[in-house]
């Protein structure tokens, strides 16, 4: 990774490894009306650092996302991540993602879901780092199952080990535990604590689970809609790495208490500053 | 009602038989009641013609050409259609143009159609032209919505990981699609058979077209049956053989 930032003549400790700077994306409606679903958004991720975007429905936050992954394109504004377009990245290989649909193709093993991203590169696949990716998430012994046979936390697993399997530079997750049940759901966000203290991999995040977001980011970037922009940013100070025990510290919970609230109002003052 | 194997599938087939019995059974009253005229002979007797050795070397030889030319245009047709399929999927600028295209050729009746590819093409390859023209159509109508069929996750997960469009439509768009294409091949079978028998129409030298036009002309009404009912055996067996590669395909690819 040195080498490609030596290509770029940027020393890496100053460029943020995803840079968002005055995002403004509107989406056309008929008659040629469009809806702004962000506005001046800013936003710098560091290396190696994680990043949660909570905010409610429709505030833009997977927009944001969307952006970062080069799905979409800005109306205004520069998306740079590790100092280049996000397509560029996306010819590299060296992005990850994952969506709350976990998309995995039914037709293929867990094995061949996360050989995907080997063959779609047209690189040889790394059958030992599939099944130590496969064993990093906790399926060792589920390699020839098919999506169907895998409940639903499973498949987002493998959907995350899939995410993971070039070792990219940016992982991108969106809402990847959405769909599952609270207990279950409580149970990915430890395992992905704990993948994530193994890879250390730069993460953006989009939640609208409180819990979810303090219990896994360095920071907390929390959105209001409509349009979208970023209302408070959030460190979380507690140390890595984080197990069960840290949601029964009073200290997570205030936090918690305090991101509810922001979410809550339904016109922040903050907003408008 | 397919999701639920075994349990509701007895008696839905033991209900399919007895419809088929019951519809023989009227057949064979009309027929033998004499209800809509002579040109209408009870069952049995069309299976007592068929049941000659004369009769069954001709309708042999009458199967044997229909059938060749149902399914050598059924893979014409299909592999051709296949082929455009792909190619509006690789480039998708000439999408909307291939499906007018296609549409245009097949609002040109198939009736219309034979006499001029007589001329053309010829007598022997006329009813293998017609055919792959019928199969082709529904096989092109299938596989452009199924190359279509792959979600929108998915769409982004291969969009996000850099891959090419010849990759898409490897890994992705061909194996989710290939339910779809299965029942498109499912509807192009009987077509085909179909296209084959209207080719032989205009003046094919055997096939169970050409068997008809002279039944009907010499008033030979038992092998006129016979006839048409064995271009619907061919055409029924093609569907029952397709329908069960459709249920090994949904098992795998979905």
């Amino acid at each position: 990774m040195p080498a490609r930032s030596n290509d770029l003549a940027l020393p890496t400790d100053t460029e943020p490894a995803i840079a968002l700077r005055g995002i403004v994306k509107d989406f056309p409606l008929k008659r040629g009306a469009a809806v702004r679903a962000l506005d001046r958004l800013d936003l710098e991720i560091a290396h190696g650092e994680f990043v949660a975007i909570l905010g409610p429905s429709g505030c833009g936050k997977s927009t944001v996302l969307r952006l970062a992954a080069g799905l979409e394109q800005p109306t205004e504004g520069e998306v740079l991540v590790e100092g280049r377009s996000p397509a560029e990245l996306i010819r590299a290989h060296r992005l990850g993602v994952a969506f709350q649909e976990h998309a995995l193709l039914p037709w293929a093993t867990a094995r061949n879901n996360v050989a995907l991203p080997f063959r779609v590169a047209g690189r040889e696949v790394d059958r030992e780092r599939v099944d130590a990716l496969l064993e990093l998430v906790g399926l060792a012994g589920f390699e020839d199952a098919r999506p169907r046979q895998l409940s639903g936390g499973m498949r987002q697993r493998v959907a995350i080990a899939r995410a993971l399997a070039l070792e990219p530079d940016v992982l991108l997750l969106d809402e990847p535990f959405g769909a599952l049940d609270a207990v279950t759901r409580r149970r990915m966000n430890l395992e992905l604590a704990r993948i994530w203290m193994e890879q250390r991999i730069t993460t953006l995040l989009v939640t609208h689970d409180v819990d979810e977001a303090v219990l896994l980011a360095d920071r907390v970037v929390v959105m209001t809609g409509r349009p979208g922009r970023v209302l408070h940013v959030q460190q979380v100070e507690m140390p890595h790495p984080r197990g069960g025990e840290v949601t029964r510290d009073p200290e997570f919970h205030a936090l918690v208490d305090r991101l509810t609230g922001m979410l809550d109002d339904p016109e922040p003052v903050a907003a408008t500053s | 009602m397919s999701r639920v194997p075994g349990a509701a599938l007895a008696p839905s087939r033991g209900l399919a038989a007895g419809g088929v019995l019951a519809l023989l059974v009227l057949v064979e009253i009309v027929g033998r009641l004499g209800l809509a005229g002579p040109g209408w002979p009870p069952l049995t007797d069309v299976f007592g013609y068929v049941a000659k050795p004369s009769a069954q070397q001709l309708l042999g030889r009458a199967l044997t050409a229909t059938a060749t030319a149902a399914l050598a245009g059924f893979l014409l047709g299909g592999v051709v259609a296949l082929l455009v399929a792909v190619l509006s999927a690789l480039v998708p600028a000439t999408g909307p143009g291939l499906e007018r295209l296609a549409a245009v050729v097949h609002a040109v009746p198939l009736i219309a159609l034979g006499p001029l590819l007589i001329t053309t093409a010829g007598r022997e390859a006329t009813p293998t032209l017609v055919a792959a023209l019928a199969a082709g159509f529904a096989v092109f109508v299938a596989a452009t919505s199924a190359l279509g069929s792959a979600n929108d996750a998915q769409r982004d997960v291969f969009t996000v990981l850099g891959a090419g469009r010849a990759s898409t439509l490897l890994r992705l768009q061909l194996p989710a699609g290939l339910p779809l294409i299965v029942d498109g091949l499912t509807l192009a079978a009987p077509a085909a058979v179909l296209g084959a028998v209207i080719g032989e129409w205009f003046g094919a030298r055997r096939g169970i077209g050409v068997l008809l036009v002279s039944s009907m002309q010499n008033v030979q009404t038992d092998q006129l049956w016979a006839a048409a009912l064995t271009a619907a055996a061919i055409s029924l067996l093609a569907y029952v053989l397709l329908v069960a590669l459709r249920g090994a395909v949904n098992r795998r690819f979905q």
